[in-house]
């Protein structure tokens, strides 16, 4: 059944013969899939940086023609806008007196040892910044009106700037916006684009606040034109986009409030795994994604965690995203030794080019020519063999690092793997036992190409008993995509004891909900579809740092035991106090089945190859994954390989065959 | 044994990362700002000599001065399983007042420690003669509670008479108590860290990693060192005064390098003052320690190895290694920065192409306490950033934090959520930075009103004496502090306490950095 909402003749997508499309733009490859009823194909192409609609509309037209469909899309506009320094011309108007907040910043530096320290570059130079003479007191109060002739006077000083977009940021915005929304009303009057910070983030701390505002007025306008370039050309298609909080939203928020597209990258491969976990059953998971430059982890404790402390290219972005953590570690982290005599893997990384010794080009020695050393992958088969490698290369890589640590080349081999694990390790970690969870009450879920190479030996390193290799763990984010919910975000810093009783509380998520209601609705969800989570960002009054706990009359208690968990303490004698209220609303998404119908027969291996593992060369099977039938069941050591990944499955450990296709290794 | 490069670096990251742990969990729970905002804290790891091993790279002014504090707790002799000890006092392993170190014995069988874990954590307060405890003093007792080493765990049992003891003697006692637990914390989850690798590796493997890891700091120093030409080096420089009326103080240092070998001298500083800017040896072998770590490249380890290359002379009752019963409070913040401007300058003679131009050194600490609206003692403490000197690469940083401190500022609007003060102002200072080729950074203008009477403290440096440029470069200008009173200003002295009343706006200027290399432009083109 299709259902009609909006204006626009939106079709919610929900349920109907409409295709599917996932899109997940990469640096190096253009990633898709598409479900159709029972029908599940996906595309691999790559990536076309100059202008990446070009891939995206190759792609989907591959899979479906011109014909209509629904298309949700992870894009990197916004996110490589903001890196490569292209984002719009950007003016800042700020309270009289604070001209300089975003160059002060917090004032610290980067790096403490830095013999000449620098700080990023601001995105809005002094000429561009705006003072605006007016002043809100914390509580809201107006010390200083802002009148009507002082708005004048910076329209006229924005306008001589030259920049097509503004942000505004006046302190204290979050407890009184009317000064913010006054402004925003005359700017746009003249025609230009604002970002105000009362809209983009309703919370205190200043120079936070006014860096989201800045990165969301820099990048939306280069979005914009993106998108309104992709829809014209999917004239008959439904898009949505993805945000880093793993929810998807239609192109005309995403063109406003493009900061929060920032991170949607990472986000859509994180939903892609939770819901391929939750298929299998498990809805513990960390997850665990190998790049070539980086690793991504996450952890998921029944849901998607979130955070609101990201910094992009030196900036903080302070929006909810699902929180992941990442390290620079991945296929192609360089190996060297230091002047100590450590051996160093990483952070500098061969990356795409001249990449991995292997490849042909590179010279130094990197985590995939180790793995290629050690017989952990196959030559023949790497990405379907479709790309030559070269293994003496990389033998003759590792060998250079061995003689300089008199080594063995093969132990050589074995430790920059070592080294690089204890670094995932180092971030497995950090998600999980840092912020109190035991990582053995939960399953590794490796995915990217080298994800399955490693993750035996992680999970063993953190005590977990079970790994989960999802289908396609290549295409994992453009799989999310198609899955992601539609979600939004409010909050608003309120800073009131925790006294507060429950009543007053929900005045104070009245308006927020309200908003959040009239927003779903615009982006074409039915008011029955639409769920609403309540959360308090709450802390020991005198604290810095806030714990979420979810709205509930036994809020207090719940902080209590967060805080205990996460820090191993709490004092329930201590004052509480409600720094921020939060909303998030939320339309559930689809949820395909993927994988298709599960093999029958006899499980046959590709051939026997030797392995170094644990210091010694050992007889181990090969298996194509999509030759592997249901219920087949093998032990350690052996390698399972397809098309986007080698998965090793490590002595001591059973790989088993799941209904929907996943291969489960257990120990 | 041999060493195994693999297994030194898998066991180097996983020591620095149980720093990191401890340092996450101390930040997060903290009540002072100057620990949760401001990140005035440091986390470290020592073997069972009490070498430190691995350290949290947090504030470089801790960086040398821990091991005394782990030295300290040591000489009681009679630690055992469970037990913590706490301690500030700058002449039995602290470095000033208000740094209250906690130091945790970890056991694994045997009768001595196999381990130390400690952190060092800025308190807002520990009582004395003005809110904040960095007062304008003339001997210890007036700059708060000394606690030597003592016990404040037995047994895994915390002593609530002492801690009731410590908490009646500071302002804001219960904010104390918080940080207290915070610091206690972050010592349990480096324990069970700990525990989790000797679990993993065995304890004598893990030892004879933590020994080899100082081999390491001390090779990689060696390297340091090794690219500096052979030589004797000299600079001197001056702090305005000590606070108490006397000054200027002169400090002066002799840097030999031969080979591999570094000595560092400063035989030839001024004896101690009156005033409240002695530091202890403590100090000065942090300045050191991070000279030289600023030579090295990134990467590099943070451990006592590394500090084995360098020997440090300075003579007992110089303002660089002063003796009891000094006033230490400034020490800490103010001289330790003008003990790095005099290496630097020393080391520039050296190595001319590498070093920059004096930054604008002074750490502008100010305290301000009275009474809230609500009846209760509010005492609001910050250290205000200046300009970066310029150096080889460029023109350096405007309003950052510089060497021995990297604290961050109290957001704006969580200052006047907080305490009774407005900020009507805070910016860069135009024209602050000195002349040169490359331009020294810019300092801050920061002026805040009260909004109630209350007490005033401000400890500056540079209000007299100007940041130096090097290589042709101008100095960097002098910092300056007024108080504006109705119609009235007052120009104040750089380091001085008085009672302001409500409506008062304090103005303080920072000083800029000095700038590198002759300028070649034309007079009046900047």
């Amino acid at each position: 059944m299709t259902k009609r909402i909006d204006q626009e003749q939106e079709v919610f997508p929900s349920h109907s013969a409409i295709p599917l499309i996932g899109v997940d733009t990469g640096g190096t490859f253009t990633d898709l899939v598409m479900v159709r009823g029972d029908e599940l194909r996906t595309w691999k192409l790559p990536s076309t940086p100059a202008d990446p609609s070009r891939a995206v509309l190759e792609g989907v037209r591959r899979l479906v023609g011109d014909a209509p469909a629904f298309v949700f899309h992870g894009s990197t506009v916004a996110t490589n806008a903001l890196l490569e320094g292209k984002g719009a011309c950007v003016a800042l108007v700020v309270t009289e007196g604070f001209r300089d907040l975003l160059l002060i910043g917090r004032q610290n530096r980067p790096d403490l040892y830095a013999l000449h320290p620098r700080r990023t570059e601001p995105l809005v130079p002094g000429e561009r910044v705006v003072e605006a003479r007016e002043r809100v007191l914390p509580n809201g109060e107006v010390a200083v009106p802002l009148l009507a002739e002082q708005i004048a006077k910076i329209v006229t000083a924005v306008s001589k700037t030259g920049a097509s977009s503004v942000a505004v940021c006046l302190l204290h915005s979050y407890a009184m916006p009317e000064h913010e929304s006054a402004l925003t009303e005359a700017l746009e009057r003249e025609g230009l684009e604002v970002s105000a910070s009362s809209r983009i983030l309703v919370e205190f701390r200043e120079f936070e606040r006014a860096s989201t505002t800045v990165v969301n007025a820099s990048v939306s306008p280069i979005m914009g034109q993106y998108l309104e370039r992709l829809q014209s050309a999917l004239p008959g298609s439904t898009l949505r986009i993805m945000q880093s909080n793993g929810g998807a939203i239609r192109p005309r928020t995403a063109a406003k409030e493009a900061v929060r597209t920032i991170l949607s990258g990472p986000a859509g491969g994180m939903v892609g795994a939770f819901a391929a976990a939750r298929r299998a059953g498990f809805d513990r998971i960390i997850t665990f994604d190998m790049g070539g430059t980086s690793t991504d982890v996450g952890l998921c404790a029944g849901e998607i965690p979130f955070t609101a402390e990201a910094v992009v290219a030196g900036w903080p972005v302070k929006v909810p995203m699902i929180d992941i953590h990442t390290v620079g570690a991945g296929g192609g982290s360089i190996a060297r030794l230091d002047e100590g005599g450590a051996l160093r893997v990483g952070p500098q990384s061969a990356g795409a080019d001249p990449g991995p010794a292997c490849y042909g080009r590179g010279e130094e020695a990197t985590v995939t020519d180790a793995n290629l050393c050690l017989g952990r992958l196959l030559p023949e088969s790497f990405l379907g063999g479709r790309m030559p490698l070269f293994p003496e290369r990389a033998q003759a890589a590792v060998e250079r690092l061995a003689r300089g640590a008199r080594l063995p080349v093969e132990k050589m081999a074995e430790g920059i793997v070592e080294v690089a694990e204890e670094t995932m390790a180092a971030a497995l970690r950090v998600v999980s036992i840092a912020r109190g969870h035991d990582p053995r009450d939960f399953t590794l879920l490796p995915f990217g190409g080298a994800g399955g190479l490693h993750a035996c030996s992680l999970a063993e390193t953190l005590g977990m008993r079970r790994i989960l290799i999802p289908v396609g763990p290549g295409l994992l984010s453009a799989f999310g995509l198609v899955v992601a919910d539609t979600v939004r975000d409010y909050s608003l810093s309120v800073l009131i004891p925790g006294e507060t009783g429950e009543k007053a509380l929900k005045e104070l998520f009245y308006p927020l909900e309200e908003r959040a209601r009239q927003e779903m609705k615009d982006e074409g969800a039915l008011e029955d579809d639409i769920e609403l989570v309540f959360s308090l960002d709450l802390r020991y009054r005198g604290q810095s740092f806030e714990v979420n706990v979810p709205f509930s009359k036994d809020f207090r208690n719940a902080f209590h035991r967060r805080h205990e968990a996460l820090y191993g303490y709490c004092d329930e004698g201590r004052e509480i106090e409600i720094v921020t209220v939060r909303l998030r609303s939320r339309v559930p998404g689809h949820s395909p089945a993927f994988g298709g119908e599960p093999r029958r027969g006899e499980l046959t291996r590709l051939r026997d190859s030797q392995v170094r593992i644990d210091a010694e060369l050992v007889h181990c099977p090969i298996y194509l994954r999509e030759t592997l039938p249901l219920q087949a069941q093998f032990e350690g050591p052996a390698l399972i390989v397809e098309e986007s990944a080698t998965h090793l499955v490590r002595p001591g450990w059973r790989a088993k065959m799941t209904r929907q296709g996943c291969v489960v290794l257990e120990r | 044994m041999s060493i195994d490069p693999i297994r030194l670096e898998v066991l180097k990251n996983r020591f620095s990362s149980l720093c990191e742990e401890m340092g996450a969990v101390l930040m997060r729970t903290a009540f002072s700002p100057n620990i949760k905002e401001r990140r005035d804290f440091s986390c470290a790891l020592f073997d069972g000599n009490a070498e430190m091993v691995a350290q949290a790279a947090h504030i470089p002014v801790h960086l040398g001065s821990m091991p005394m504090a782990v030295a300290a707790a040591l000489e009681r002799g009679d630690l055992a399983s469970g037990d913590a000890v706490l301690l500030n006092d700058p002449y039995r392993g602290g470095t000033h007042l208000p740094d209250m170190t906690l130091v945790t014995p970890v056991f694994f069988g045997g009768k001595k420690p196999a381990f130390y874990l400690a952190n060092r954590a800025h308190h807002a307060d520990v009582g004395g003669m003005s809110a904040g405890s960095l007062p304008l003093s003339t001997e210890i007792f007036q700059e708060g509670l000394r606690i030597p080493p003592v016990k404040i765990v037995k047994g895994g049992v915390l002593d609530e008479d002492l801690v009731d003891l410590l908490l009646a003697n500071v302002r804001t006692g219960d904010e104390r108590r918080g940080d207290l637990y915070a610091q206690l914390a972050a010592n349990r989850v480096g324990e069970r860290r700990l525990a989790e690798m000797v679990a993993h590796f065995g304890l004598e493997e893990t030892r004879r990693y933590a020994s080899a890891l100082l081999d390491y700091g001390e090779k990689m120093m060696e390297g340091v060192i090794a690219s500096i030409p052979d030589g004797c080096y000299s600079f001197q420089d001056v702090l305005d005064d000590d606070g108490a009326g006397s000054g200027p103080v002169a400090l002066r240092c002799t840097v030999r390098i031969a080979g591999r070998r570094a000595e560092v001298d400063f035989s030839g500083c001024d004896g101690q003052v009156a005033g409240c800017v002695n530091a202890v040896r403590a100090i000065t072998l942090s300045a050191v320690s991070y000279v030289f770590r600023l030579l090295a490249p990134e990467g590099f380890p943070s451990n006592a190895g590394c500090m084995r290359p360098i020997t440090v002379k300075t003579l007992a009752g110089t303002v660089v290694d002063c003796v009891f019963p000094a006033a230490v409070a400034g020490g800490n913040v103010e001289t330790s920065q003008r003990i790095v401007d005099i290496l630097l300058g020393a080391l520039a003679k050296a190595i001319p192409a590498a070093v920059p131009s004096a930054s604008c050194g002074s750490m502008s600490n100010l305290t301000i306490g009275g009474r809230d609206g609500k009846g209760g003692l509010f005492t609001y403490y910050e250290t205000i950033a200046g300009g970066a000197g310029a150096g080889p690469a460029g023109r350096g940083a405007s309003g950052i934090q510089t060497h021995m401190t990297n604290t961050l500022n109290t957001p704006v609007e969580a200052l006047e959520h907080a305490y009774p003060l407005r900020v009507r102002r805070y910016r860069l200072r135009e024209g602050s930075g000195g002349r040169g080729r490359h331009r020294g950074g810019e300092g801050v203008e920061k002026e805040i009103e009260l909004l109630t009477d209350a007490r005033i403290t401000l400890l500056s440096d540079r209000r007299v004496s100007r940041p130096y440029g090097l290589q042709g470069g101008g100095a960097g200008a002098v910092g300056r502090n007024r108080l504006l009173r109705g119609e009235e200003e007052t120009e104040l002295a750089g380091k001085c306490t008085f009672q302001g009343r409500a409506g008062d706006r304090l103005c303080i200027e920072t000083p800029g950095g000095g700038g590198w290399g002759e300028d070649l432009a034309p007079e009046g083109d900047v």
